[in-house]
């Protein structure tokens, strides 16, 4: 890989797509702030992704995360291209894929980008090795690479063997991990992934999002991974996008939405999702200066509490809690202690009272 | 149950309905209510028939009342106006007549004395029987006529109880259609009404009167077609296709010639070469490619061919359709991915599909001769006109029938339009290409004996014999041979998908 080229994978820059004949009138009308309903009323046409600015960085897992119809497997379509923008530009490493020729477009998609569909996307007459070397073949790889690669990108996500059956042999689970090793095949450094899991029952879905995230942690891919599962894009998300209605409505970290969600929406959203696994204890501390000249103690009295580190979750606090009666006195990384959370902080923390 | 506000409800029905809104609220509700049938009787459409449901816009009710109506209508009239037995009772005068003009003449004979009068008298007496026979006939017709009368009123009557028994049920109906589509036909507009009375106006006395009278106008009985028209226009044809056949005569010799080519290689493989290899060479191609079970089949199906001395004749006719098949393969399959791909080429060339296949193929035949002359290329020219269509449009079918989540995952890997076609388009949509080779290789089959009809020789020219000296015999035993060509050819290019 090369380290010269910039830490910006992935830029989309003011990204609009409109569906419809009359794209040019409904994209000025959309950006002067007409609703969707009146876009499709008075244009027929519907607005698939309204001004999307964002950027993914090198190696992280980047989640973009809406309900059906808010257009996000229309907007990672639009990373390799398979849709082309009604205006706005898609840069990766920090070139504009518009400017590229097919040619250099069909090089891009085969030599840096793996692309993981939800329904899977395999050609049912081939065999699993030869699907898994699709990628190797357009590239042009001879007979022997593609076997050596494919096997090694099989063994990759633990199908060694399978090589030789069809994929209508396989369960759901092994055929999406067919789809991932095609996607591993050529060893691209950027992966994009649509609703990779969504089509699979709980128990295998929870096994291959740990499966994947430890692939991606080992391989250091630049993965942008479409979800409508919030508690997926928390597991598996280094940051997360909310998307609605073709824009972007919050961008962080899961901490960040889940204990700071911008609006009514994404509160909805976070209202079911359980705070113990995703707040850390700097967020729900106390400032230990502030704690000192409400209680006025002195410094030493500190040591007595029970010691914890800043980016423990509430889970690991509660843990703590339990086996002491005093205070937790939260560390950073030097042991200086920044933070207290007494019993009542850290239920209000549990019921999610702290911003 | 929604429970509307009355108010709403009513304003709604006064306005669908036009007029008669107090009425029909009531009807309404109460078929609301109801579960199940709701018996009500609406006494204006009983009256005025088609004319309300014309009026109402229930246009399928309309038409069958309306037509059931015109029949009942005619019969009435037939009844009423209709001369029943006036052939008959003109007959019977006739035949008095001739019987009186016997009569006279046979006792003119008898008072003569000649030995004919016995004679005379007898065959006066016999046409005097049977003008009384055709009077009697014409009393029968004229009972009829009470019938006539009876069936229609009471067929009228009928519709008309049934339209006034269901009319309020189809308007409720046509109601909810309205209520949650506003686009749906309502109240009474003026022209709707005008509409229907002039159809019902016009069409009913015009029935009565054509049925009615025997002495009506020939215009009312036979369209009053164009002949000159036809002529001249069949003429314009006739000189446009020899234009055509005159200025491009070349290009028709070209095609001709690239045919001929085919057919010369096939025949050569299939004809001239000696027939223990030619059968070798089957029959080993068939265990191959599909397996001992069609090999034996095959097997047997040529021993049927050879020792029935159809060999030689079975072989000219597989070189023929099997060029025609190739052809129709090389130039359909491509053209049915294109299809298959851009509707709108779709959408253009399904009319010229549908005519290759529905034109009878003795019309194209005509123009064929006219442009390529009589023998083999003209015949397989026709062939290909009925064969090509069903490779096209399966194999459309089949391209536009590949998933396209198989298709963008192909393209998301890079793949280039040549590959996609060659490793993802045609081997996914292989199975309904094969059904279409199939199809066309049977079609070109069926073709064999017409394109005979142009000198193309073969099994085809064997049941066109048979068929002209009715020799049954012969005209079966062919029809097997050709049978079996089809067989084996298809069984072989199947394979072994079955």
């Amino acid at each position: 890989m090369d380290t010269a080229q910039p830490d910006d994978v992935i830029v989309l820059e003011d990204v609009w797509k409109i569906f419809g004949k009359r794209e040019a009138e409904a994209l000025s009308a959309a950006r002067a702030g007409i609703p969707k309903p009146e876009i499709l009323s008075r244009f027929d046409c519907v607005v698939g992704v309204a001004g999307v600015n964002l950027t993914v960085r090198r190696r992280e897992i980047f989640c973009v995360m809406g309900l059906s119809g808010s257009g996000k497997s229309t907007l990672v379509r639009h990373v390799n291209r398979l849709l082309e923008p009604t205006a706005g530009r898609v840069i990766i490493n920090g070139a504009d894929i518009m400017q590229k020729s097919n040619a250099d477009l069909r090089r891009l998609r085969a030599r840096d980008i793996g692309m993981v569909f939800q329904n899977f996307g395999l050609i049912p007459h081939r065999t699993v090795r030869e699907n898994v070397a699709l990628p190797l073949e357009i590239q042009g790889a001879s007979l022997n690479q593609r076997y050596s690669l494919a096997e090694a990108a099989l063994a990759r996500v633990a199908l060694s063997g399978w090589g030789n059956r069809l994929p209508s042999e396989l369960s759901g689970g092994m055929q999406q991990r067919v789809g991932l090793a095609r996607a591993l095949a050529a060893d691209p450094p950027i992966l994009l992934l649509d609703e990779p899991f969504s089509a699979l029952d709980p128990l295998i879905r929870r096994q291959l999002q740990d499966e994947f995230i430890q692939l991606s942690r080992d391989m250091g891919k630049t993965t942008m991974f479409i979800t409508h599962d919030l508690d997926e894009a928390i597991r598996v998300g280094t940051r997360i996008a909310i998307m609605k209605d073709g824009a972007i409505v919050q961008v962080g970290t899961a901490e960040e939405i889940v204990a700071n969600p911008m609006d009514d929406y994404v509160a909805d959203f976070v209202a079911n999702i359980s705070r113990l696994h995703v707040v850390h204890a700097h967020r729900i501390m106390e400032n230990a200066d502030k704690w000192r000249a409400r209680h006025g103690a002195r410094h030493g009295d500190l040591t007595d509490f029970a010691p914890a580190r800043a980016d423990m979750t509430i889970s690991d606090l509660i843990d703590i809690a339990a086996k002491t009666d005093a205070p937790i006195a939260v560390h950073d990384g030097d042991g200086t202690t920044i933070g207290i959370i007494d019993k009542a902080r850290l239920l209000d923390g549990i019921k999610g009272d702290i911003r | 149950m929604t429970e509307r506000p009355a108010e709403s409800q009513t304003e709604l029905v006064q306005r669908f309905t036009g007029r008669g809104g107090d009425y029909y609220t009531q009807v309404f509700e109460r078929i609301e209510q109801t579960t199940g049938w709701h018996a009500s009787f609406n006494v204006v459409a009983f009256l005025l028939g088609p004319l309300w449901l014309g009026a109402r816009a229930l246009w399928l009710a309309f038409w069958v009342v309306f037509m059931v109506e015109i029949f009942a209508v005619v019969l009435v009239g037939i009844g009423i106006f209709g001369d029943l037995g006036s052939d008959d009772i003109a007959r019977a005068d006739r035949l008095t007549t001739q019987a009186a003009q016997r009569m006279e003449a046979a006792q003119k004979a008898a008072a003569e004395g000649s030995n004919l009068a016995e004679s005379m008298h007898k065959s006066a007496e016999a046409i005097a029987t049977a003008a009384q026979k055709a009077r009697e006939a014409a009393e029968a017709s004229r009972g009829q006529a009470a019938m006539f009368v009876g069936i229609g009123a009471a067929l009228l009557a009928l519709v008309r109880l049934l339209t006034g028994i269901g009319a309020n049920a189809l308007l409720a109906l046509r109601f909810r259609q309205w209520r949650s589509n506003n686009s749906r036909p309502s109240a009474l507009p003026l022209a709707r009404i005008t509409g229907t009375l002039l159809l019902v106006g016009l069409c009913y006395p015009l029935a009565v009167y054509r049925f009615a009278r025997s002495d009506v106008p020939i215009w009312l009985v036979t369209f009053p077609a164009a002949t000159d028209l036809r002529n001249a226009l069949s003429v314009g044809i006739d000189q446009g296709v020899r234009w055509i056949a005159d200025s491009f005569g070349g290009f028709f010799a070209a095609i001709t010639g690239a045919i001929n080519a085919v057919l010369n290689l096939m025949e050569t493989v299939l004809v001239v070469t000696p027939w223990p290899i030619v059968m070798t060479v089957i029959l080993t191609l068939a265990w191959q490619i599909s397996g001992r079970r069609v090999a034996i089949f095959s097997g047997s199906a040529l021993a049927y061919l050879a020792f029935l001395g159809f060999w030689e004749k079975s072989m000219a006719t597989v070189a023929l359709l099997g060029t025609a098949a190739v052809l129709c393969i090389a130039i359909g399959v491509p053209l049915g991915v294109l299809c298959g791909r851009r509707p709108r080429v779709n959408a253009a060339l399904r009319p010229v599909l549908d005519f290759m296949q529905t034109m009878p193929a003795f019309v194209y035949l005509i123009p064929v001769i006219a442009f390529f002359g009589i023998g083999k290329p003209p015949g397989i020219i026709a062939t290909l006109v009925f064969g090509m269509p069903p490779v096209i449009r399966l194999t459309a079918l089949g391209i536009a029938g590949v998933p396209p989540a198989i298709r963008e995952a192909a393209l998301a890997y890079g793949a280039t339009p040549r590959f996609l076609l060659l490793k993802v388009d045609l081997p996914l949509a292989l199975p309904s290409i094969m059904t279409g080779i199939n199809q066309t290789l049977l079609m070109c089959l069926s073709m064999v004996v017409i394109a005979s009809l142009i000198g193309a020789k073969g099994l085809g020219e064997e049941v066109l014999s048979a068929l002209q000296y009715a020799a049954v015999g012969q005209g079966i035993l062919a029809g097997i041979a050709i049978l079996m060509c089809a067989m084996v050819l298809d069984r072989i290019v199947q394979g072994q998908q079955k």
